[in-house]
């Protein structure tokens, strides 16, 4: 790009410098254009889209303009969603997928889920695939409270003491290790 | 010397020396040991961590190098299988688990027949024509729980997909989209702003023909016939009873397909939409309708 930028530069210098001498030479006819008013200008063309609007569109092809038209449906179906879609309550879902349940906002914690109606329940894995740490977030309420019964539910589960951290502040727990399917059947059980 | 003499020397000397004060104190020699690595000098040399190399600088060799030897994936000459991988065209997975998901969501809406444009409209599910992405490649997983009666295209799918949806009285098809009108079908609106007419789709390139011709695959060139007849082969093959589509309320939707030119549903070519006006300019030369039919 900058050796094409050099050159037309180079070329609009040389240009600029042949014009004025040939004009100084045709003094006699009377036409006065002084060098400087030549410019080049830059036109880029890379795309189709770019490139400017086709004018006085009549005169080059026959069309009709169709208002309210029929296949205006097949339209809005490619329109995007103004907003997520609600999840409308239904039999079954064989995807496996469980929704929310109203006895979940009784209890003094809660647990929120993402806009995508899953829940936040996630496995970090670091230092080479060597560390897992299993993390819930998006806790409301009491969060002491739901570590303390956590705990209590992975040790009874896996019958070992399971190291947690609790920020309070950022409303996330951390356990060591990887129980994220343990803890995502509790939060399903609660009806989180 | 005996050690009498010695132990009188000693005396002698811790007279004569100064009393012990903070001033003369020093720690025993090698009782310091100093956190920081000494340059030069100043016991400068390997520090246990070897010449050079991981063992100083910590970093992890990449994979498949062996510290100077000719590595074992470089050790045979030739390996044709990935000869012109970047040309081939790619098809980035979609399971069928996601698909009921995406229906269980409320995302796709099942009423209307289903393609690309609707599946990437869910916001769930992402390709880049740009990077030789030609398509969904709808996959097996989850086919046991799928439940769902729709219509869909995909780009490339499997005999037990097949096999899956028809089971549930529906219908899919294979169709190619070059990557010119898969951008389209990623972003239909951004391209209606545009004002440009919609194009004609492409015919599939010379390798992927036989893929989209076949009834097997339920390809978009294929005989319909052929299809209706490989439709009962794969029922009696998976040991399932074919609904009968024409007793189906949803026939009409069932049986909606997309023209081999034609990029969205419902829409032809040379069509320019006008979202702002909510009008659709469609051409009346003859020239065009002629181009834009072929």
């Amino acid at each position: 790009m900058a050796t094409v930028w050099r050159s037309q530069c180079a070329f609009a210098r040389f240009f600029a410098g042949k014009t004025g001498l040939i004009l100084n030479n045709t003094a006699d006819l009377g036409a006065k254009v002084r060098p400087d008013s030549i410019s080049v200008s830059k036109r880029l063309y890379s795309n189709y889209g770019n490139s400017p609007f086709v004018r006085r569109i009549q005169e080059q092809y026959a069309y009709e303009v169709v208002k309210n038209p029929p296949e205006w449906s097949y339209v809005e179906r490619l329109l995007p969603f103004e907003g997520i879609p609600k999840v409308t309550p239904k039999d079954c879902y064989p995807s496996g997928w469980i929704p929310r349940k109203e006895e979940a906002s009784n209890l003094p914690y809660f647990l929120q889920r993402t806009k995508n109606e899953e829940l936040s329940i996630y496995l970090d894995i670091s230092c080479r695939g060597m560390r897992k740490i299993s993390k819930i977030k998006k806790i409301e309420g009491d969060i002491w409270l739901l570590n303390d019964e956590l705990k209590e539910y992975l040790k009874n589960r896996y019958n070992r003491y399971i190291e947690s951290r609790v920020h309070e502040l950022a409303k996330f727990i951390e356990f060591k290790g990887d129980y994220v399917n343990a803890l995502k059947e509790w939060a399903h059980s609660k009806g989180f | 010397m005996g050690s009498r003499q010695i132990t009188e020397k000693s005396l002698a000397m811790l007279r004569s020396l100064p009393r012990i004060s903070i001033g003369n104190l020093r720690d025993n020699p090698g009782h310091k040991k100093n956190s920081k690595r000494g340059r030069g000098q100043h016991g400068g040399d390997k520090h246990g961590a070897g010449n050079k190399g991981s063992g100083q600088r910590m970093n992890y060799m990449r994979l498949g190098y062996e510290t100077g030897n000719n590595p074992f994936y470089l050790r045979m000459p030739q390996e044709h299988y990935y000869r012109g991988h970047h040309f081939r065209r790619q098809y980035p997975p979609l399971s069928l688990q996601q698909v009921q998901l995406l229906i269980d969501k409320n995302r796709l809406d099942i009423s209307k027949p289903v393609d690309i444009a609707s599946i990437v409209k869910s916001g769930l599910y992402n390709f880049f024509p740009d990077q030789k992405h030609f398509g969904v490649n709808l996959t097996d997983e989850g086919v046991d729980n799928f439940a769902a009666k729709i219509n869909i295209e995909v780009q490339w799918a499997s005999e037990q997909v097949i096999a899956a949806i028809e089971r549930n009285g529906g219908v899919i098809t294979t169709a190619y989209y070059d990557p010119h009108s898969l951008f389209l079908l990623k972003d239909p609106k951004q391209f209606f702003e545009n004002g440009q007419s919609i194009p004609r789709r492409m015919i599939p390139p010379p390798d992927a023909i036989e893929y989209y011709t076949s009834a097997k695959n339920r390809g978009y060139l294929a005989d319909p016939e052929e299809i209706s007849q490989d439709r009962l082969r794969l029922a009696q093959k998976y040991g399932y009873e074919l609904p009968k589509l024409e007793n189906d309320p949803s026939y009409e939707m069932l049986c909606e397909r997309k023209d081999p030119r034609q990029i969205f549903y419902g829409l032809d070519p040379g069509w320019v939409i006008n979202l702002k006006d909510q009008c659709i300019l469609k051409p009346k030369d003859e020239e065009l309708v002629r181009f834009f039919a072929s």
